[in-house]
Parts: structure tokens; C-alpha cells; sequence
């Protein structure tokens, strides 16, 4: 197993790297942000052509059929900028969870379409309390004949107001499942949430006697909707690593560049000391994204701890290093117009929509304590 | 550099270990058929007891001499006094000081550190007084492993106190075998005494021993600071040394269910937090260690020892929490909490060593980050007009 990048790996990035500094540059961020739908159709289509919606799905169902490495990679450009796209529910949720499923006729209908630009789908799993899929889910799902209906509310769910199809997970007489509703079914109502981070927009979904197909077997849904949301932590933790590391960046420039008592602020050690202490921190979670991505590639027994491990430390990073940041800005790092509040916005919203550092550091003790 | 390849070196040395290796054999005779055969110093010049070879295959050599167990070979990665004499001395100082080094015949400790110099190492205030053909020398070191055992100490001394302070200063091989000089161990706050005061009073050293001139000893020092930092980073790469550096894994979890506590959530917390220290320094070695960019890999190297005192620090914080009222008993009759003391307090071996992580956080600010450096007021000035 090898965590270094091979020259394809480099070209990847550097291609992402141009088409995010061409597609999200900061005034645009502004405008999506603003905009309800949060998503730039134009730049949606780009990344279509490009073949970044369809990274990780097979070729079979139209895809690149890329690992978690190119994934972790791509994200991490996306993080940078704060790109404003579906990406993580449409373009990698999304697929992990229906090849998860293994529901073959679902996923030669949908993945192709998400390869294309042509849908856009997200999960549907939270419910009040916790960003985690919920331990009794109260979302219900009956059975008349082939037809089911749900029953519920979902909250937290990514992109919701733009989504097309949602892949809802509930609770039915035999255990959880997932199934997929259709925009403007009967019954659905979306609304959006207010967020802190306006570059991921979220909505809660209620369901009354909503018309749903369900997608793989029942009592499947539980361990599938686990694995995918593994999978994409992989996409999450990558993008932490790379706000952070642009957080860090824009500290240590400014720090150079702004004099106060005849000096550049960065000379002083109590500033010096603050942008290395970030340094450390957006190095190591970039360490930590690339280390789980390449255990991921490999299928290494210890990759689920070292998941754990590492999602709880990069968002816990971002946070720090988006934080840190505004502090070394001073005054003007205070106000809307400068990007550094941006940064904390979203890496407080990365700490939580796969579930919080604490719930991740319990889970690697549970994983540790199983195996020793 | 010779043209031979890795398997070249491998073969031969595995073949002249076969033929040589004899336990019969007294240290001195075991010593001088190394340094006769070129493996003393691999990568150095056959008069210095080497064969011009690479310095990675200076590496084999002495993985090949470990593997049967021998001793002898490195000295052109660990032998300071030859590396830097080597580099900086007269022909004369090499023919006379590098050989028995390079033998181990002659032994050598570091008089760097001051009471009063520490982290700001230029003012340094050990006299250096010509007289005649020797220099007198009258002051304090600390921090000298090995003094004891020495021949040579690698001294740096003030010979001007009327130039800047980096511009006054000599570096002396300066013989440890004579009076005026008092040793004296430094008794650690672990209870550990690793390092000596080394005392100097009226004690002689003579001009042939100046390495470069005499107010010239600051840029000598660099290149001998350059290397030490070499072998530490080499010796934290071997997996010997990073045994004692690095907490056990699963020690936390096996010492809070030792201890009872396994069930704490907030302890389990803090075992997870403990361990995603050490977890992620882990991979940023293995990134550093991989990766082409020689930019990343610096960066990644210079960050590993703010890192690793953070992670020494934590981690005994967090034992400390794990055997609670345990940590106030010490002595072999209360094992876990003497450990937890020792690991608790043996973590500013790191954190100062070597330079504190404060001075750490400077360099990598300014070297890494392109920070500017603080303004150096006396930058200028006589050394002798500085405050102190």
C-alpha cells in the first residue's frame, strides 16, 4: 500500500486544480451561496464532461471506475475552494450506497444518469437528534402488495431542494431498507434548512403515505448505508484537509504581508507559533485523508479504526485551522466581506454531517477494544 | 565515488564479515582490520577508513555489520569530531585526529550549551584566551553526554568579545584529559543522570587544534550541528530508537482496562485523542519517507518534532488520568504510577532537547512558512556591550 501519488494521480490533480480555480473562484462561491439552489448547472455539466461525476462508478454503469485515492484527491481540490456542487451526495453517496445495495437494476438506471449530469440524488437517512443514521429509525415503510408507501421525517439531508431522487432509508415489520422517492411524489414535502454554511445547502423531507420503490433486499439497508457513508467519509475527510490547508495558507500569506508596530505581523512569534501550529495541523490531516484512502484502495483490515481515527482528527483540524485563521486576520478576518469565516462555516458543518469527532472517537475505541 | 552497485557492496561486505568476524579478537585489533578494510567509514576516502562508497551504501554496510552483530562501522555518519574535521581541518588535524577517532581509540563529547546560552547557543560567554602557542579556556558547559569517557571535547569558545556575537567565536578540539577540568553529573528531574557540567578553569588547548580561524568557529559549528542532526534523523528512522519514542498502540486501552476505567467515556476519549496524535505523525513519517517532493518531505520532517513532543506530553497527560490517585506514588514498589512520573517528566527530554519547541516553531515559521524573522537589535553590536 502506497499513499504517494503516481503522475496520473498528479495530472488528476492539477487538472481539478485548474477547473476549480476556473469554476469556484471566491465571488462565485458568494453567488451560490446566495442562490437557493446552491449549484452552477454550467460548471455541473463541466465536471460531467470531465468524467468527475462518474469517478468512482464502474464502467459498466458509465463510470471511471476510480478508486478511493482519485476520489480523495479530486475532493480535496473541491475543499479547497469551497465548491458549491451536489458532488458529495449526488457523485459519491449516491453511488457507494445503491453499489452497496447491490440492486443491479437500480444502478444500471441511475448510475449512468449521475455519470452524465442527468440526475441528481442524495440520501436521505438522518432524523432529529443525531447526523448519523438514526439507532431506531422511526421513518416506516409499509408493503401493499409491490407498492410501498413511507412514512416520516428525514432531516440534515444534502442538496435536498435540487435532488431529483431521494434514496430514503426506513424501518419496516423486518428491518431497515432503502428506498427511492421521486421528486414531487405524493405526499413529499421539502423544505429547505437554514445553514451556517451556505455552500452546502441541506433540507429536512417529510413523508406522509409517500409512494417509494424499495432498492435492494430488506435488512440490508443498515450495514449498505454503513459502508457508503465509509466510503464517502473517505471524499469528506479529504476535503477537510484541503480547506484546511487553504485556511492555513491564507494565514501564513497574510501574516507575511500585514504590518503592524513596523513589522510584519508573521515576526512576531505569538503569530508565528499560531501558523505553525497550523501548519502541523493541515499537514497531518492531509497525511491522515491520503493514509485512509490508500487503506481503502488496499482493503486493509485496520482501515475502519484508522478511518475513525482520522475523520475525528481532520475535522477537528479544519476546525482549529479555520478558527486559527480568522484569528491571525484580526479585525478584518471579522467581517462577511473577508472568505476566512467561510472556512469556519464549513469545517464546523464537515465535523458534523457524517456524525462528530466524539462519535468517531468512540467508534475506533470499539474497534481497538474488539480486536486486542 | 566508486562505480560499484548495491549487491557489489552487499556481497563484499557479507563475504569480509564471514572471513574476519573472530570473538577471539580484542576491541583495538577488531577496530583497526575495520578501519584497514574501508568499512570504518564506507562513503569517505581509504585514508580515513573507507572506500569512497555512497552514503546509502555506507547504510548497508553497517545494516550488513548489524546483522552478524559487529560493531565498527558508521563512523562517517556518527563520528562528529571526524566528520567535522574531515570537512574543516588542516591536513595535519587529519592525519592525526581522524584515524583513531574513526578506530575508537580516542573518544569525543560536545561543550556546546551554557548555563547562560541555550536556545540562543551565539552567546555563549567560555573564554578562549591566546597564549603563545595554546589557547586558555575558563568557563561553564552543560548537557554533555559522555564527558567522562572523552578524549576530545568539540568546544566552541568566545576568542573576540569585541565583534557581533556570532563573529567571536572559536571551534577547539579541546583535550578533556587534564586539570582545570571538572565533571560533574546533572541530575535529572526524572531521577536519570544522562548528562554532565564539564567545568573549565585556566585548562589549555593548543592552536593546533582550531578548526578554521579563530573568530570563524560559528560557521564550523552549523556544519557539526548539520550532522548530529543527520544521525538523530537517522536514528529515528531505525526502528530500534522509535520503539522507546512511540506509545505502544493499544498500551492505553490495555493500561485503562488494567486500571478499571476502559468503560469511561470521557477516558475513552481521550485514549482515542492520544492516539490520533501519534496515528497521524505515523503517516506524515510515512508520507515524508515516500514522497518525491523533497519540499514535502522537509516540511513533513521539520513539523515531526513539534509533533512528537505534543504526542509524549498528551499521551503521559492522559495515563496520568487513566491511573489517577496512582501517579502520586513513584519507586518500584508502585510500577504504574512510577512509570506514568517517569513518562510525564522524560517528555521535556523532547520538548527542550535539541532545542526547545519554541525555537522549533521559529525555524519552521521562518523556513518552511517564509516567515519573517524577529529583528535581531544587536545584530550589530560588540558582544561585549550586549545585555545579559
Amino acid at each position: 500500500m502506497s499513499s504517494v501519488l503516481t503522475d496520473q494521480q498528479n495530472d488528476l490533480r492539477d487538472a481539478i486544480s485548474d477547473l476549480m480555480a476556473k469554476r469556484s473562484p471566491e465571488a462565485q462561491v458568494r453567488r451560490l451561496m446566495a442562490d437557493d439552489s446552491g449549484h452552477d448547472t454550467a460548471a455541473w455539466a463541466e465536471l460531467a464532461a470531465m468524467g468527475l461525476l462518474g469517478l468512482t462508478i464502474p464502467e459498466e454503469f458509465g463510470g471511471a471506475g476510480a478508486g478511493a485515492t482519485e476520489l480523495a484527491v479530486v475532493s480535496e481540490q473541491m475543499g479547497r475552494v469551497l465548491l458549491c456542487a451536489p458532488y458529495l451526495s449526488t457523485a459519491v453517496l449516491t453511488p457507494y450506497l445503491l453499489l452497496a445495495l447491490g440492486d443491479p437494476a437500480e444502478c444500471a438506471e441511475a448510475l449512468p444518469r449521475i455519470a452524465a449530469g442527468e440526475l441528481l440524488a442524495t440520501v436521505a437517512f438522518a432524523e432529529a437528534g443525531s447526523a448519523r443514521p438514526p439507532e431506531r429509525c422511526v421513518t416506516s415503510a409499509v408493503a401493499d402488495g409491490d407498492q410501498w408507501t413511507l412514512t416520516g421525517e428525514k432531516t440534515y439531508v444534502l442538496d435536498a431542494t435540487i435532488a431529483n431522487r431521494f434514496y430514503v432509508q426506513a424501518h419496516c415489520d423486518s428491518g431497515t431498507a432503502l428506498f427511492a422517492v421521486e421528486r414531487g411524489a405524493p405526499g413529499l414535502s421539502v423544505a429547505p434548512l437554514t445553514t451556517v454554511d451556505q455552500t452546502r445547502k441541506q433540507g429536512r423531507l417529510t413523508l406522509a403515505d409517500t409512494p417509494a420503490r424499495l432498492i435492494g433486499g430488506v435488512g440490508k439497508g443498515a450495514a449498505a448505508l454503513d459502508s457508503a457513508l465509509d466510503q464517502s467519509a473517505v471524499a469528506l475527510i479529504a476535503e477537510q484537509a484541503g480547506g484546511a490547508m487553504h485556511a492555513m495558507q491564507m494565514a501564513a500569506d497574510y501574516a507575511g504581508v500585514r504590518h503592524q508596530f513596523g513589522r510584519a505581523i508573521g515576526s512576531f512569534q505569538a503569530v508565528k507559533h499560531l501558523c505553525v501550529d497550523m501548519l502541523l495541523e493541515a499537514e497531518s490531516a492531509s497525511s491522515a485523508a491520503r493514509h485512509v484512502a490508500a487503506a481503502f484502495d488496499a482493503c486493509e483490515p485496520d482501515r475502519l479504526a484508522d478511518l475513525a481515527l482520522a475523520q475525528a482528527y481532520c475535522s477537528d483540524a479544519f476546525v482549529f485551522v479555520a478558527a486559527t485563521n480568522i484569528q491571525v486576520h484580526g479585525g478584518i478576518g471579522f467581517t462577511w466581506e473577508h472568505p476566512a469565516h467561510l472556512y469556519l462555516r464549513r469545517a464546523r458543518t464537515d465535523a458534523q454531517i457524517f456524525g462528530d469527532s466524539n462519535w468517531h472517537r468512540e467508534r475506533y475505541v470499539r474497534l481497538r477494544e474488539d480486536n486486542s | 565515488m566508486t562505480d560499484m552497485t548495491d549487491d557489489d557492496v552487499r556481497g563484499e561486505v557479507r563475504a569480509w564479515l564471514a572471513d574476519n568476524v573472530d570473538p577471539a579478537l580484542g576491541r583495538a585489533e577488531w577496530s583497526r582490520k575495520v578501519f584497514d578494510a574501508g568499512w570504518s567509514a564506507p562513503s569517505w576516502e581509504p585514508a580515513w577508513g573507507g572506500r569512497g562508497l555512497s552514503s546509502a551504501q555506507s547504510r548497508l554496510v553497517a545494516a550488513e555489520f548489524a546483522n552478524v552483530g559487529a560493531y565498527g562501522t558508521g563512523a562517517d555518519r556518527a563520528d562528529m569530531l571526524s566528520c567535522t574535521v574531515r570537512d574543516l581541518g588542516t591536513e595535519e588535524q587529519k592525519h592525526r585526529l581522524i584515524p583513531p577517532s574513526v578506530r575508537g581509540e580516542t573518544r569525543w563529547c560536545l561543550l556546546y550549551s551554557e548555563p547562560g546560552a541555550g536556545s540562543d547557543l551565539a552567546g555563549l560567554r567560555t573564554r578562549a584566551d591566546r597564549d603563545g602557542d595554546d589557547w586558555i579556556i575558563n568557563g561553564q558547559k552543560v548537557w554533555t553526554s559522555f564527558a567522562k569517557t572523552a578524549d576530545y571535547g568539540l568546544l566552541v569558545a568566545r576568542t573576540d568579545w569585541d565583534v557581533p556575537k556570532h563573529k567571536g567565536i572559536g571551534f577547539f578540539i579541546f583535550p578533556m584529559r587534564q586539570p582545570g577540568v571538572e565533571i560533574r553529573p546533572i541530575h535529572q528531574i526524572t531521577g536519570e543522570s544522562e548528562f554532565n557540567e564539564v567545568f573549565i578553569t585556566d585548562a589549555r588547548v593548543p592552536h593546533a587544534n582550531l578548526v578554521g580561524e579563530p573568530g570563524g568557529g560559528w560557521a564550523v559549528l552549523q556544519l557539526a550541528l548539520a550532522y548530529e542532526r543527520r544521525l538523530m534523523g537517522d536514528l529515528a528512522r531505525t526502528a530500534k530508537s522509535t520503539r522507546d519514542l512511540k506509545p505502544d498502540a493499544d498500551s492505553l486501552i490495555g493500561m485503562a482496562r488494567a486500571a478499571g476505567v476502559l468503560g469511561d467515556a470521557h477516558i475513552r476519549q481521550e485514549i482515542a485523542r492520544a492516539e490520533s496524535l501519534a496515528t497521524v505523525n505515523r503517516w506524515n513519517t510515512q508520507r515524508a519517507k515516500t514522497t518525491t517532493d523533497r519540499t514535502e518531505a522537509a516540511t513533513l520532517m521539520a513539523l515531526g518534532k513539534i509533533a512528537m513532543s505534543r504526542i509524549l506530553h498528551e499521551t503521559a497527560r492522559i495515563q496520568t488520568e487513566i491511573v489517577g490517585p496512582e501517579s502520586m506514588l513513584t519507586g518500584s514498589d508502585n510500577p504504574v504510577g512510577d512509570a506514568v512520573t517517569f513518562r510525564t517528566l522524560n517528555a521535556y527530554f523532547t520538548s527542550i532537547g535539541g532545542g526547545t519547541d519554541q525555537i522549533q516553531r521559529n525555524i519552521v515559521g521562518e523556513r518552511v512558512l517564509g516567515l519573517p524573522k524577529e529583528p535581531e537589535p544587536y545584530r550589530d553590536s560588540a558582544f561585549r556591550d550586549l545585555p545579559h
